[in-house]
């Protein structure tokens, strides 16, 4: 049993770790543009068929489709946001996050026109498992948490030590302060997307080298992305981590009394409890 | 000499059929400061607000020597040399203190980074605190950021809406300290106060407004005198 913990609690840290990717976008974009921008989903599946072409029909390495895909999902983010749900935001956070989830539905609907409703997998060669203390890791998982790692560490590094991301991290604080100093925050707005859709479709890469993806691929996880940014508090970047660790784990320890098929429940009690006892997440600042 | 403000029949709300100003005027000379007092509702912020670029008058002329600045948004009216610092929620909480002046400086950053260590030397406890995040910082500390932040861009106008609310006494007599000093190097100055004493004792001109009009106007130091002033707003 207690081997059997640890390696779930293992492969709860290698999925919480890929889950951290699209939550830091979410949460990027809730702390920029106040609203929860579900569109999230559908650009995670952009980018997971962007480096399944990328990776499969061009052959590249894994890590080089994970560009591919970070570009394709991330100019997606842009142009659906300027074109679609930039006009409908002065009508409120509400009716923009109806519109992004009618968004998603038409995104995956036309990912679904263009490639069809069939699983696909990456183009990965097949390596046995490592072991060791009894624990079993694929090197796929390795590989997938240092690309995860990698990602995460260049957003902390850019909104830390960028005058760019500083700006973001300003005007995610105080609108109004922002656009005294100078700041442009269309600009700023544009580039979050950039970003948050960007790691969005990092997300579905990784989500595709971990599994296989199809058009839903987006639609499955939002639930546990959404679920990882409000237990970290929304608008909280380490807090997207560490709500995705936390979901992630929660997902797979819930395997030792739930049938997998039941492991989303995690995300909805999370996100139940969270609110209840403690609606502004672990790490957030403020309550909403 | 032509002012190097000039507020002229500014009528303004947050609606188009809010007026919360019915028709203020105001003039700032280069270099001076100007007090503008009044009861709660005056129309005090708003006035600020409107030269600031934030709030967009319905009627009215707002010039910055030959610039109108009516219309004009907030970043443009801060590239000409306006600086506005809001009451409440005038720093950014999670950013540094040193990160707050980047963002203060954020238009010009290669004179920005130049300018942080004169700040520093100008405010020694924010160069004591430079790398702690601005939400930990006092109710005087965070005043001062504010007003750092301001100065980041050598500002020709600088706008403070009520700094010293919420200060304790000590903390605002520095404040005013402070504003005296930056008004020392040159920056004109418009401070709207509750504290109406202080204010004039530090403003050259005051004026005073009253549900969204100009009541009174004149050199501080004969308003501070002022029978009526003195009951109306300084409680005898």
């Amino acid at each position: 049993m207690p081997r059997e913990i640890a390696q779930l609690l293992l492969n709860g840290l290698m999925a919480g770790t890929i889950l951290a990717v699209p939550a830091i976008g979410f949460t990027a974009i809730y702390a920029v543009l106040r609203f929860p921008n579900f569109a999230i989903a559908a650009h995670l599946t952009i980018g997971a068929f962007a480096g399944w072409l990328a990776n499969v029909s061009l052959g590249l390495p894994a890590a080089l489709a994970v560009g591919v895909a970070f570009v394709v999902a991330g100019l997606a983010g842009v142009l659906n946001d300027e074109l679609i749900l930039k006009p409908l935001r002065p009508a409120g956070a509400l009716t923009t996050a109806i519109a992004a989830v009618a968004l998603t539905l038409v995104l995956e609907n036309v990912v679904r026109f263009v490639f069809g409703n069939d699983l696909r997998g990456y183009d990965l060669p097949i390596r046995r498992d490592w072991q060791a203390a009894g624990l079993r890791i694929a090197p796929q998982q390795v590989h997938n948490f240092v690309i995860a790692v990698v990602a995460m560490a260049a957003v902390f590094l850019f909104l830390a030590f960028t005058r760019t991301g500083k700006a973001m991290r300003a005007v995610a604080d105080n609108p109004m302060l922002a656009s005294v100093k100078g700041i442009d925050a269309d600009r700023v707005a544009r580039l979050t997307n950039f970003v948050a859709m960007g790691l969005a479709g990092v997300g579905g890469v990784l989500v595709g080298l971990d599994t296989s993806i199809d058009p839903l691929t987006g639609f499955r996880v939002i639930l546990s992305v959404f679920a990882a940014a409000v237990v970290g508090g929304l608008g909280s970047i380490p807090g997207a981590v560490v709500g995705a660790l936390t979901i992630g784990v929660g997902e797979e320890l819930s395997l030792l009394v739930l049938a997998p098929a039941y492991r989303t429940v995690v995300g909805f009690a999370a996100i139940l409890v969270v609110l209840t006892l403690r609606p502004r997440g672990i790490l957030g600042e403020r309550a909403y | 000499m032509s002012a190097l403000l000039a507020v002229e029949g500014v009528v303004a709300g947050y609606s188009p059929s809010d007026e919360i100003l019915k028709g203020v005027d105001l003039a700032v000379d280069s270099g001076e400061i100007v007090s503008v007092i009044g009861p709660n509702g005056a129309g005090k912020s708003t006035l600020l607000k409107v030269v600031a670029g934030l709030l967009r008058p319905h009627r009215g002329r707002v010039r910055l020597g030959e610039a109108a600045l009516e219309g004009k948004p907030a970043r443009e009216v801060s590239a000409l040399g306006v600086a506005f610092v809001p009451q409440e929620h005038n720093v950014f909480p999670s950013l540094t203190v040193r990160e707050n002046l980047e963002m203060g400086g954020y238009v010009d950053p290669r004179a920005a980074r130049r300018r942080i260590d004169e700040i520093f030397v100008r405010f020694p406890a924010l160069a004591d605190k430079r790398r702690h995040a601005a939400r930990t910082l006092s109710g005087g500390q965070r005043q001062m950021l504010a007003m750092a932040m301001a100065l980041m861009v050598a500002p020709v106008l600088l706008l403070l809406d009520e700094p010293s609310a919420g200060l304790a006494p000590r903390a605002a007599e520095q404040l005013f300290d402070t504003v005296v000093a930056v008004n020392g190097d040159g920056v004109a100055i418009v401070m709207v106060e509750q504290n109406a004493l202080e204010a004039l004792a530090i403003a050259r001109r005051g004026y005073i407004l009253v549900d969204g009009r100009n009541s009174k106007s004149g050199p501080a130091a004969e308003l501070a005198r002022d029978p009526d002033v003195r009951r109306i707003f300084l409680g005898g």
